[in-house]
C-alpha cells in the first residue's frame, strides 16, 4: 500500500483546495469579458476608413456566396422581425446581443432599420473584443433600396455594369430590378421645395421616388 | 487468496486527476464532459439508418441528426476514449478479468437482469435531466447549474432510497 | 483572454474530436484506476462501506470548480464562452431521483459502465444495453414526454445568480462542504463492520474467500 505516499501528495492538495476556497469570496468575480474596452483611437480609425460597414449589395453577395462563419444579426423588435427580416438574419436584440459570445472566426453584420441601433451595436461588440463586425449603414431601407428593388439610376457604361449586378443578386432574393424606370423630374405631385435665396419660391421640383411608397410600408418604429 | 491486480489509486488523488481533465475540458473546448449524451447520438443514429424519416421527424433524436451528423458526435468519440482510457488502466494495473460482479446471495443470470434494468431506468433518468454523472454532476456541479445540483442531490438521496431494497444484490 | 481555445477559434472541428478522444482517454483511465469500473465498489456508497465515488466526484468538482474561478479571475479563461448545461428544474430533480434509483439497482453510471464493460464485467456490458435501450425507448416515447421535458427553464442559471451570492462565496461554501463531506467519509469507512468493497486488496480477498467465491 502506498498511503505514505499518497498521503504526501494529498496535503499540499488539501492545502491548496482550502486556501484557494477560503480567499475565493475576496477574488471578485470570474467574469470579465462584459466590460468592455474601447480603443476610441482605433475606433475612430475603422470608422474613417470606413471598414465598419458593409454595402446591402455587399452583404446579400456573402449570403448568396454562404460566406463561412457569416452571421446577420437584426436588432430590432421582435415583431419587426417576424413581419421582414434580410434572408438568413438572426433576431438578437440589443440586450441579449452583448450576453451572447461570438467565435473569432465569424463575421457580424449588424442591421436595424435605418442603421443607427446596429451602429451603436457595433460599437459594443468592438468594444468587446470581436474584430469581424459590420453594419447595414442605411439599415433596412438600404437593403430594400440597393437588393429588393435596385433602379437604374446612372445610365453610364460602368452605372449600367453596375446596375446588371446588382439586379443578379435582386432576382437571387426575390426583389425586382427596375431598368425602365429613370429618374425625371415632372411637375405633377413634386414635391417643391424653396430655392435657398429665391423669394419668388420658385422651387425646384424634387422626383418622386418610385421605391419609397414600398419603404414607407416597413412601419417606422426606431432605429 | 490474494486477488489479482494491483491496489486502486487513492481516491482523492484520481478525483484531483479527473478534475484537471474536466478543466482541461473546460479551457480546450469550453464545453465539460459526458456519457449519456453519447448513448443519445449513437441511438438517434440507428433510428436515423433503420427509419430516417422517423428519426427526423423525433424532436430528441433530430438534434443529433445535424451538423457533422451523430456518429461523430464529441461525446461519441468521448466515450470511446473513456473505453480506451479504461481498458489502458486495467491493463496495465493486470485488473483486466471476465466476471460478474455481484453480491455473494446473488445469482449471476440475476444480477445480469438487474443490470440491464438499472442501465433502462438511468437512461430515462439522464434524457429527462440532460445528463448523467459525468454531464450534470461533474460538469455541470463544477460550472455551480443549479439543474445540475438539483440532478446530484436527487441521484443521491434516490440511491440511498433505493439501495435498501436492492440490498440482496450487493451483500 | 486565451481560453477557451476552440471557442476562441483556435482550432476547428477535426482537432476538436481528437481533443475529445484525448481526453476520454484520460477520463477513462481516472475512473478505471480509481476502481469505479467495479459496480461492487460503486454500490459500496449507498451502503456507506465505500465512500470512494463520493470522494472522486468531490475532488473533481471543487478542482475543475477552483481551476474555473480563478483561472476566470485571472483573465485566462473567458467564463462566459464555457457551456453552461442550462436549468430545468422540475425535469432535472426528478430525472435525477430516476437516475439515482436506476444507479443502485445497478450499480455502475453510464461512464463507469463503459469502463466496466470494456474491462470484462460482463454485468457492465448487460448496463450498457440496457442504458442504450432506455434512452433508445424514452426517445422514441418523447413526444409525450416533451411538455413535462422542457419545463420550469431556468436558462443557464448558476447558484450564484440563484441565491444571490457573489460566485466566490459560493465556491468557498462548496470547498468548505466537501473538505467537511470527505472528513466524515473517512469517518464512515472507519466503522468496524465486514469489509464489502474496501480498498485494500488483502481485504477484499478476504471478503470473497469469506463470501464462499463469487467471480463468474
Amino acid at each position: 500500500m502506498s498511503t505514505g505516499r499518497d498521503n504526501r501528495m494529498l496535503r499540499p492538495l488539501a492545502v491548496a483546495a482550502l486556501v484557494l476556497g477560503i480567499l475565493a469570496p475576496f477574488g471578485g468575480s470570474p467574469y470579465r469579458a462584459r466590460h468592455g474596452a474601447i480603443d476610441v483611437a482605433a475606433l475612430a480609425h475603422t470608422v474613417a476608413r470606413e471598414e465598419d460597414h458593409v454595402t446591402a449589395l455587399e452583404l446579400a453577395q456573402w449570403i448568396k456566396d454562404r460566406r463561412p462563419g457569416l452571421r446577420v444579426l437584426d436588432v430590432r423588435s421582435a415583431e419587426e422581425y417576424a413581419a421582414f427580416h434580410i434572408p438568413q438574419a438572426e433576431h438578437m436584440p440589443l440586450d441579449s446581443l452583448t450576453a451572447i459570445a461570438f467565435r473569432a472566426d465569424e463575421t457580424l453584420v449588424l442591421y436595424s432599420e435605418g442603421g443607427t441601433h446596429a451602429a451603436q451595436a457595433w460599437v459594443f461588440l468592438r468594444a468587446l473584443g470581436n474584430r469581424n463586425v459590420y453594419f447595414l449603414r442605411g439599415g433596412l431601407y438600404e437593403w430594400l433600396e440597393q437588393v429588393m428593388n435596385p433602379t437604374l439610376a446612372d445610365t453610364s457604361a460602368g452605372g449600367r455594369a453596375a446596375f446588371a449586378h446588382a439586379a443578379v443578386l435582386s432576382r437571387y432574393f426575390g426583389g425586382v430590378p427596375r431598368s425602365d424606370l429613370h429618374i425625371r423630374p415632372s411637375d405633377d405631385d413634386a414635391i417643391r421645395l424653396p430655392k435657398r435665396g429665391d423669394s419668388t419660391q420658385s422651387a425646384v421640383p424634387l422626383p418622386k421616388h418610385p421605391v419609397a411608397d414600398r419603404l414607407l410600408q416597413v412601419r417606422r418604429r426606431g432605429c | 487468496m490474494r486477488t489479482p491486480g494491483r491496489a486502486y489509486a487513492n481516491p482523492y488523488l484520481a478525483g484531483f486527476a479527473l478534475g484537471v481533465v474536466l478543466l482541461a475540458a473546460f479551457v480546450t473546448m469550453g464545453r465539460g464532459l459526458g456519457a449519456s449524451g453519447a448513448f443519445a447520438s449513437s441511438a438517434a443514429g440507428v433510428v436515423s439508418a433503420v427509419a430516417p424519416a422517423r428519426a427526423a421527424a423525433n424532436p430528441y433524436f433530430a438534434r443529433y441528426l445535424g451538423g457533422s451528423g451523430p456518429w461523430l458526435d464529441w461525446l461519441l468519440i468521448e466515450i470511446a476514449g473513456v473505453a480506451i482510457g479504461g481498458f489502458l488502466s486495467a491493463l496495465v494495473a493486470g485488473r483486466l478479468r471476465v466476471e460478474i460482479e455481484r453480491g455473494p446471495r446473488y445469482t449471476a443470470r440475476s444480477r445480469l437482469t438487474t443490470a440491464f434494468t438499472g442501465g433502462a431506468v438511468m437512461g430515462l433518468g439522464a434524457v429527462l435531466a440532460r445528463g448523467c454523472t459525468s454531464g450534470q454532476a461533474l460538469t455541470g456541479g463544477a460550472l455551480l447549474g443549479v439543474g445540475s445540483w438539483l440532478f446530484i442531490l436527487g441521484a443521491f438521496a434516490a440511491g440511498y432510497a433505493v439501495a435498501p431494497l436492492v440490498r440482496r444484490e450487493w451483500v | 483572454m486565451s481560453a477557451p481555445f476552440f471557442e476562441l477559434g483556435y482550432f476547428g472541428d477535426g482537432t476538436g474530436l481528437l481533443v475529445a478522444l484525448v481526453i476520454g482517454v484520460a477520463f477513462g483511465w481516472c475512473l478505471e484506476s480509481a476502481g469505479l469500473g467495479s459496480a461492487r465498489k460503486l454500490a459500496a456508497q449507498f451502503y456507506l462501506t465505500d465512500l470512494t465515488v463520493f470522494k472522486v466526484m468531490f475532488s473533481a468538482v471543487i478542482t475543475a470548480m477552483l481551476g474555473v474561478f480563478w483561472l476566470g479571475r485571472l483573465g485566462v479563461l473567458d467564463l462566459s464562452r464555457v457551456y453552461v448545461p442550462e436549468t430545468y428544474l422540475l425535469p432535472q430533480l426528478i430525472g435525477g431521483l430516476v437516475f439515482g434509483a436506476g444507479f443502485a439497482i445497478g450499480g455502475l453510471c453510464p461512464g463507469t459502465s463503459c469502463v466496466a464493460a470494456v474491462t470484462g464485467r460482463l454485468d457492465g456490458v448487460a448496463l450498457v444495453l440496457g442504458m442504450w435501450s432506455g434512452v433508445l425507448a424514452t426517445g422514441l416515447g418523447f413526444p409525450a414526454l416533451q411538455g413535462f421535458y422542457e419545463s420550469t427553464p431556468r436558462g443557464a442559471l448558476t447558484l450564484p445568480q440563484a441565491l444571490h451570492l457573489p460566485y466566490g462565496v459560493v465556491v468557498s461554501l462548496v470547498v468548505l462542504a466537501a473538505l467537511g463531506g470527505f472528513r466524515a467519509a473517512e469517518w464512515l469507512e472507519a466503522r468496524p463492520r465486514a469489509a464489502l468493497a474496501a480498498n485494500h486488496s488483502e481485504s477484499r480477498a478476504t471478503s470473497r474467500s469469506l463470501a464462499g467465491g463469487v467471480q463468474a
